[in-house]
């Protein structure tokens, strides 16, 4: 044992060393003996820093201890300071065992790492904070025999502090205010009463358990040798007067503080039995269900659903078609392989298919067709001469009717064979000696070929309830004759007035008409070298034909305004070498021409007039109302043909001029009125909407070179609008496998989708080369 | 061969390439699986098949011709009506990530053409400036270091909370007080307020999951967070409940849902934290409230007591009120008296120049409790584009006026002025919260924010999504339709705003502890913020920092 060496903190003039100097003289003395007495005078950071090899180091004070007691002090030094300590006992202390009977104030064991604070009273506010433990140290202790300041243990790594609750400075809290906040390691031992501020996402409060108890009571009796206080020992060792702080790790704080509360609790010990314990809008809205529900829901839960809308919806065909036919069912019977039945079901519709459909008409059907999305329109001359040979269908049960059927044109003719067929008697009276008006009177045969003509009108007469009576002048007389004798009256008289203009040397110059009529006789009128034709419509470009085929070698079409010929008769017209001119007024024709409203002579042999005909109206009854536009009177009628007289429809030109077609569905049209009002039914328009051409899938077919047109090739080329093909791809799209194919009876089927299994993404819509499927809203 | 018809467009026709937002689709990774069509709001999404041509070119064979192949892919329509709005529901519902939404680099002609049949275009969200807002730019810059305690915003204590109320000055508290006479009601409330959002321009699960979220950061967390109701009513069991404590219920021109809140009154276990008369909303200044038809279901039209499916406009003024004078009498007495002068009741106006006339009405009326100032950067559920674009006066100069004002009369803790309008915009909800405390607000007001950050509100100031008029709203947070609001768990709505505002708390307090405080808002506390722009430091009267 080396000999006490005394280092006094007052120099010889008992003036106050400096802290500094006070340092000097310290570690001169160690380096003589490792046992020293400081009567410090107020000086810090005395007791640190003194190595020794290992051996032990004593040091005891006395006197007023300056701040820092220990600081920096090394393993195997113990300090033992008689009375109280100021700030910062054992500041950054790595292994000094440092004892103060006394108290001591702030901060003691601020960043200490190993040794021990052993305090014979209490201390002030941030104890044991931001203590370190090294794991190949021993861990740093604090022992309190009273109470600790606030904020005690913050961000303690691995201090052990035991506060031991014996007279404490407040006894009412002895841990102080938030102690422990930011505490990641170390434990707290303590005994009495605390206001439980201790930070509760950094520590927990817990028992003692067996180990940390014996830890306890293992050290506390030299604790209490070092503090002079042996006498508490059994006092101190009643173990449920005991509890601990210990920090929580990381990995359970993030369990444990998910949140001060989990939701679901919140919302069923507090949220919902502030509104008496349901749905604070159940009075609002009763039953509703607001419960979560994913992104992708099926049934009732999704926004919009599809629907098979199979044959909703009007192909263009028969929707623009003025007889409505449906090239599209047409087709289909073709690809399932039943021609005949194809052939048959224009026959339905019109009595002369290969003669409208396969030549007069422009083919409105067409002007529209869908297959023109992939390359061309669907040959529909060809399929309407196709039915040339079709035989008439058999009439339906007689209904003991009879109709008379004035004028034995399209119209006339098509109301004629609809009535027919559905079993009343048709009479037709027929000025004329033949059957077709206008299509055999003024087309030239160019265009409509007599052979199919011919038999056309045969196939018409063969058909039972038909009955022609021709050369029948009608009169006011004959016609009120007929009224009477016959269930229904139609009109179809047509057209057969030409309209003239009263310019000077109008009587020079023939009406197309009559024209067209003599062209098409057995004897022909003259015509001359140069032909002047006044209107260049479709009917002057016939005219223009005919005058070339009778001789003449320049035609010449004028008109008032752009020509509106258009198709085959122009193209027909022009090839022949026919001018258009326009504008041209004409002001006088003279036997050298036409001379216009500038004085210009356009040389002509034979002026033509061709600005359409007028209706011949003398014969009919006052009860039948007539309109008056552009000079002549027209018969007013709704979209059936009924006119002001019950008993009296009319149809085709005498209501308004149109196409043979045109005459052909007001025919078809009138006599289902007709017969449904002979049947007591109501009778109803074709009402379907058009199809919406974006609706089909084009994509799908194959753009293909015009095949010379067969029959199978065009009903394959068919796009089938609106109409169910068949061809399961909706089905095997649907991603969900929601949709399948249900058979009806007979031939029948259906698509369904499965409101269970659908997500109602559309793909059926998108893909359905028909356009049947369609998404709603719902 | 290809068929001129199967060339659809006009010159006039719009291509996805002239839309705000193009589809990128990856057939590649595409399964087909037909969510993408299944989820999209506005149904632009389409299996569209598509035809490739390969000819032959072989120069020595003889037969020449084409091979077909048919390719589907997604594609969008371009529909004005069912253009692609950019939310990305597709790519959240995609398995393969085969499909987004991306925004036109700048070839966007549609807001050439999206004024259809007369009617111009409008939307829902905010006034779309991209990029950093004047209050993203104001720093903090007085920073204790050594000069002052330093604080610690993890360790120390702070009080963060702020007074909605009428701040009597203490002399004349005093004697109030030892007479028994009056004080106006003042209300301890944390400073960042959910802003007014009707039940009606939000879903039931939206405005409820606010609500159960505000209730538990209450009642649980200790923050004494308020919402104000918006101009919708109220559900009576809400009005009949321990949690109008946290509602602010505001009164505006549309007077919706009122009977409701009038017939509760005497059967109410507590007092709603205030009542907002709203004059003006800083999207729409001048500018009515409008909930379109699309959103008045049932349950809002009964709440409403209004027939169903109808628009809603809220007039943009109140019918019977002519002047300052006339609506502070009318209004704010009306209100005080309606709970016994145990509420305090503030108007909410729109940003402008004139602010500060209102503001000195108020300073003279005993019954004002605040001002709410609206700034041009609010949001909204429903406004005409040109209303949410170029009408209404930026909130940082407006407030920062009214604030010196009332310092020059010696009033700035008497009369709180709270603040509003891009609040967050760029997600810097503290930031800028912070920034307009100091300019003098002693609290702001978020709508925009709670909803993109408690229940994924897909909007932003690109224009993304901002359907929030028309009822189509993905995330179920603006919709009517219980096929839409029920995406959204109000459960989890509730658990978002707890989060957001603790890690409000949190930011504020490291805000705060720089600037050395920790016990009282710093209110006015100007000298701590600097901006890099010398206009700016001038105009609101801080630091020019570079």
């Amino acid at each position: 044992m080396s000999k006490v060496i005394v280092v006094k903190g007052l120099d010889a003039n008992g003036q106050r060393i400096s802290s500094k100097n006070f340092e000097e003289l310290v570690q001169k003395a160690f380096a003589k003996s490792s046992r020293l007495k400081l009567e410090t005078y107020g000086q810090h950071n005395v007791g640190g820093r003194l190595k020794n090899g290992g051996k032990k180091v004593e040091i005891e004070i006395s006197g007023p201890c300056g701040q820092r007691l220990g600081c920096m002090g090394m393993p195997g030094t113990t300090i033992v300071c008689d009375g109280p300590a100021s700030d910062d006992v054992g500041y950054l202390n790595i292994g000094a065992e440092i004892t103060v009977k006394g108290d001591a104030t702030n901060g003691a064991c601020n960043a200490m790492a190993e040794g021990k604070v052993y305090i014979g009273g209490s201390i002030g506010a941030r104890g044991l904070t931001m203590t370190k433990w090294n794991p190949e140290h021993q861990r740093p202790e604090l022992w309190v025999l009273g109470s600790v300041g606030d904020t005690f243990a913050e961000f303690n790594c691995g201090g052990i502090g035991v506060i031991c609750g014996i007279e404490a400075k407040n006894p009412k809290n002895i841990l102080g205010y938030r102690p422990c906040v930011g505490m990641v390691g170390g434990w707290l031992f303590y005994r009495g009463k605390n206001d439980g501020s201790y930070d509760k996402k950094s520590v927990m409060a817990v028992l003692p358990d067996d180990a940390q108890w014996a830890w306890l009571m293992e050290r506390m009796p030299a604790y209490l040798k070092k503090i002079g206080r042996t006498r508490l020992l059994k006092k101190l060792s009643v173990r449920k007067e005991w509890m601990m702080l210990i920090s929580i790790p990381p990995q359970d704080r993030a369990l444990m503080f998910s949140g001060p509360m989990p939701m679901a609790e919140f919302k069923h010990k507090i949220w919902n039995p502030g509104f008496g314990g349901g749905d604070p809008i159940r009075d609002l809205a009763p039953g509703l269900d607001r419960s979560p529900i994913g992104m992708i829901e099926t049934g009732d839960l999704r926004r919009r659903q599809p629907f098979w809308a199979n044959r909703d919806k009007a192909a263009p065909c028969a929707y623009y078609c003025p007889v409505h036919i449906p090239t599209i069912d047409r087709l289909r019977l073709f690809r399932e392989g039943k021609g005949d039945e194809a052939y048959k079901m224009l026959l339905d519709y019109t009595p002369l298919p290969a003669s409208v459909c396969g030549y007069v008409c422009p083919n409105l059907c067409m002007q529209n067709c869908s297959r023109q999305l992939v390359d061309e329109k669907i040959d529909v001359q060809m399929l309407g001469r196709a039915s040339r040979d079709a035989k008439a269908p058999k009439p339906a049960k007689s209904l003991g009717k009879k109709v008379a059927i004035i004028g034995g044109g399209p119209a006339g003719m098509n109301a004629a064979w609809q009535l027919a067929k559905a079993g009343v008697e048709a009479h037709i009276f027929e000025r004329d000696q033949q059957l077709g008006g206008k299509l055999a009177q003024v087309i030239p045969w160019e265009r409509l070929p007599k052979a199919i003509w011919d038999s056309e009108i045969q196939r018409f007469l063969s058909m039972s309830n038909i009955k022609a009576n021709f050369g029948v002048a009608m009169t006011k007389e004959k016609f009120a004759e007929l009224k009477k004798k016959y269930d229904h009256v139609i009109v179809a008289v047509g057209t057969h007035q030409p309209r003239t203009i009263p310019f000077p040397g109008h009587e020079r110059v023939v009406p197309a008409l009559d024209f067209l009529k003599s062209a098409k006789s057995a004897k022909p009128m003259k015509v001359g070298k140069q032909v002047v034709i006044i209107g260049a419509g479709n009917v002057g470009c016939d005219v223009a034909c005919e005058a070339y085929r009778l001789g003449a070698q320049q035609v010449t079409l004028v008109d008032i305004q752009k020509p509106l010929a258009f198709g085959k008769e122009k193209a027909a017209a022009e090839a022949l070498g026919a001018k258009f001119q326009w504008p041209v007024q004409t002001k006088e024709v003279t036997a050298e021409g036409l001379i216009d409203a500038a004085g210009q002579l356009i040389p002509a042999q034979t002026v033509i007039i061709s600005i359409g005909d007028v209706p011949a109206l003398k014969f009919l009854p006052d009860t039948v109302e007539v309109i008056t536009v552009g000079g002549a009177g027209w018969i007013k009628c709704d979209g059936a043909g009924r006119t002001s007289d019950p008993k009296i429809s009319a149809i085709g030109d005498v209501e308004r001029p149109g196409l043979a077609t045109n005459a052909l569905g007001a025919g078809k049209k009138t006599a289902e009125a007709i017969l449904a009002g002979f049947k007591g039914e109501e009778w109803k328009d074709f009402s379907l909407q058009l199809i919406p051409q974006a609706s089909l899938t084009a994509a799908h077919y194959t753009p293909e070179p015009c095949s010379g047109s067969s029959e199978a090739a065009e009903a394959e080329r068919c796009m089938s609008c609106g109409t169910c093909r068949d061809c399961h791809l909706c089905e095997t799209i649907c991603p969900t496998q929601a949709i399948s194919r249900e058979k009806l009876d007979g031939k029948n089927y259906r698509y369904v989708s499965d409101p269970d299994k659908c997500i109602a993404c559309g793909f059926c819509s998108d893909t359905c080369p028909c356009g049947i499927w369609v998404m709603r809203p719902f | 061969m290809v068929s001129v018809r199967s060339i659809t467009n006009t010159p006039s026709s719009l291509t996805p390439n002239d839309l705000p937002w193009i589809i990128e689709h990856n057939e590649e990774r595409c399964t087909l699986c037909g969510q993408c069509a299944a989820v999209c709001p506005v149904s632009t999404l389409k299996l569209a098949y598509m035809r490739k041509r390969m000819p032959h070119l072989v120069l020595s064979a003889t037969e020449r011709g084409s091979a077909y192949k048919t390719f589907v892919g997604i594609r969008q329509s371009t529909e004005i009506g069912k253009r692609c709005i950019g939310c990305g529901s597709c790519s959240l519902v995609c398995p393969n990530e085969a499909i987004q939404p991306v925004q036109n680099p700048g070839r966007d002609r549609f807001r050439f053409v999206n004024n259809q049949l007369g009617e111009p275009a409008k939307r829902g969200g905010r006034r779309n400036v991209p990029g950093a807002s004047l209050l993203d730019r104001i720093i903090f810059d007085r920073i204790s270091m050594l000069t002052d305690p330093a604080l610690d915003a993890g360790r120390h204590e702070f009080s963060c909370n702020t007074l909605l109320g009428r701040v009597l000055p203490p002399e004349e508290y005093v004697r109030r007080k030892l007479a028994g006479e009056w004080i106006p009601p003042v209300r301890e409330i944390f400073p960042f307020v959910i802003g007014s959002m009707s039940f009606g321009a939000l879903s039931p699960n939206m405005w409820l999951g606010l609500l159960q979220g505000v209730a538990y950061c209450n009642e649980v967390l200790g923050i004494p967070v308020v919402m104000a109701t918006g101009e919708g009513g109220c559900p009576p069991w809400v009005l009949r409940s321990p949690f109008l404590k946290y509602i602010i219920l505001q009164i505006a021109s549309g007077y919706f849902g009122w009977d409701e809140i009038i017939r509760a009154i005497p059967e109410m276990q507590c007092d709603p934290a205030a009542i907002e008369i709203k004059y003006g909303q800083g999207a729409k200044p001048g500018d009515g409230g409008l909930l379109m038809w699309f959103k008045v279901s049932k349950l809002i039209a009964r709440l409403r007591g209004v027939p169903e499916g109808v628009d809603l406009p809220s007039p943009p003024v109140h019918q019977t009120l002519y002047s300052i004078e006339e609506s502070v009498m009318k209004m704010i007495q009306t209100m005080s008296m309606a709970w016994n002068f145990r509420v305090p009741v503030y108007p909410k106006i729109s940003g402008s120049t004139s602010a500060k006339s209102v503001l000195n009405n108020l300073v003279r009326n005993p019954y004002a409790g605040a001002l709410m100032i609206d700034g041009i950067d609010g949001g909204t559920g429903a406004a005409y584009n040109i209303s949410m674009d170029a009408t209404g006066h930026p909130i940082a100069a407006n407030v920062r006026e009214c604030y010196l004002d009332l310092c020059a009369q010696g009033k700035q803790n008497e009369i709180p002025i709270f603040a509003a309008g891009g609040v967050g915009k760029n997600g810097n909800v503290t930031q800028n919260g912070m920034a307009l405390i100091m300019l003098g607000a002693s609290g702001v007001h978020m709508g925009k924010f709670i909803m993109q950050s408690a229940a994924g509100c897909l909007g932003t100031e690109s224009n993304r999504c901002n359907v929030c008029n028309i009822g189509l709203c993905p995330k179920g947070i603006t919709s009517q339709n219980p096929k839409l609001y029920r995406r959204l768990d109000p459960d989890q709505v509730a658990q978002r705003v707890a989060e957001t505002f603790m890690s409000i708390r949190t930011e504020m307090k490291k805000i705060m502890a720089p600037l050395g405080r920790s016990q009282s808002l710093p209110i006015g506390m100007s000298d701590a913020l600097g901006i890099d722009d010398k206009d700016v430091a001038e105009r609101l009267n801080i630091r020019y920092v570079c």
